[in-house]
């Protein structure tokens, strides 16, 4: 019961940072599910897939709705997708999940280095307050 | 096949191949090359990149589940959190600075990343 509520709870927050700075759920999904509860890197990967999917069908309706959403450009790189991420599935399945989960923390520290480089820079706009350079 | 539909292709690849082996959506590289490379708009990249994922997390989320790689019962239970949280980030969104907010969570990430690493 406290498993539910806590996976319920992840939801509730990666659901919410994913909205408020524009980043995909499998960013948080994946080490949360691995640091906090325990979970195989293997499983925590497919499952993060598994909430991925049905989040992108919806989000995908209300983009196309309101007109963004570049078909001549979605469905080559969609079908390549398709392609590349059976490739890398099969990768990673046959990857111990130890190797795995270190190869997915030098993933996640780049990521967080490129987006803590890009909110710093965000504001060093002139027109919000100067910066000391 | 003109060069645009050539980079596409590029793309989608890479990002899928990234997809399938890290369990993520894609959109880290698909936003990035469409605007930087395919010079598309950053509205309509991430409308672009989402349609995508629908295709790559599908592909790579078979794979998975088909090797025993996915607790569909802890899936459903995050995606009822996360269906509400979106309405909820939509809405701090509209009222919190983006940068402290993206900072910290930027430091989180990291710690996350480097405790993964060791």
């Amino acid at each position: 019961m406290l498993e539910i509520i806590a996976l319920i709870a992840l939801g509730l927050f990666a659901g919410a940072i994913a909205a408020s700075l524009g980043l995909g759920g499998g960013i948080i999904f994946v080490p949360a599910l691995v640091v906090l509860f325990g979970f195989d890197q293997h499983i925590a990967q497919g499952t993060s897939l598994a909430v991925i999917f049905p989040t992108a069908i919806v989000a995908t309706v209300a983009h196309a709705r309101m007109g963004n959403v570049r078909w001549r450009l979605a469905i080559p790189i969609g079908i390549a997708g398709i392609f590349g991420a059976v490739l890398g599935a099969q990768i990673a399945l046959r990857l111990d999940a130890d190797l795995l989960r270190r190869m997915f923390g030098v993933f996640l520290t780049l990521l967080a280095v490129r987006m803590a480089w890009r909110a710093w820079r965000m504001n060093s706009q002139p027109e919000t307050e100067p910066e000391p350079s | 096949m003109n060069a645009a539909l050539i980079k596409a292709i590029a793309l989608g690849a890479v990002a899928g191949t990234v997809a399938g082996l890290f369990g993520v959506g894609g959109g880290v590289i698909v936003v990035p090359g469409l605007v930087l490379w395919l010079f598309v708009s950053q509205r309509e990249a991430s409308g672009t990149s989402t349609a995508t994922i629908v295709a790559s997390s599908a592909a790579a989320m078979v794979a998975f589940g088909v090797g025993g790689n996915v607790d569909w019962q802890a899936a459903g239970f995050i995606l009822i959190g996360s269906v509400v949280g979106a309405w909820g980030g939509a809405w701090i969104a509209e009222r919190v600075n983006e940068r402290p907010l993206a900072i910290t969570f930027a430091v989180v990430l990291a710690v996350a990343g480097i405790r993964m690493m060791i």
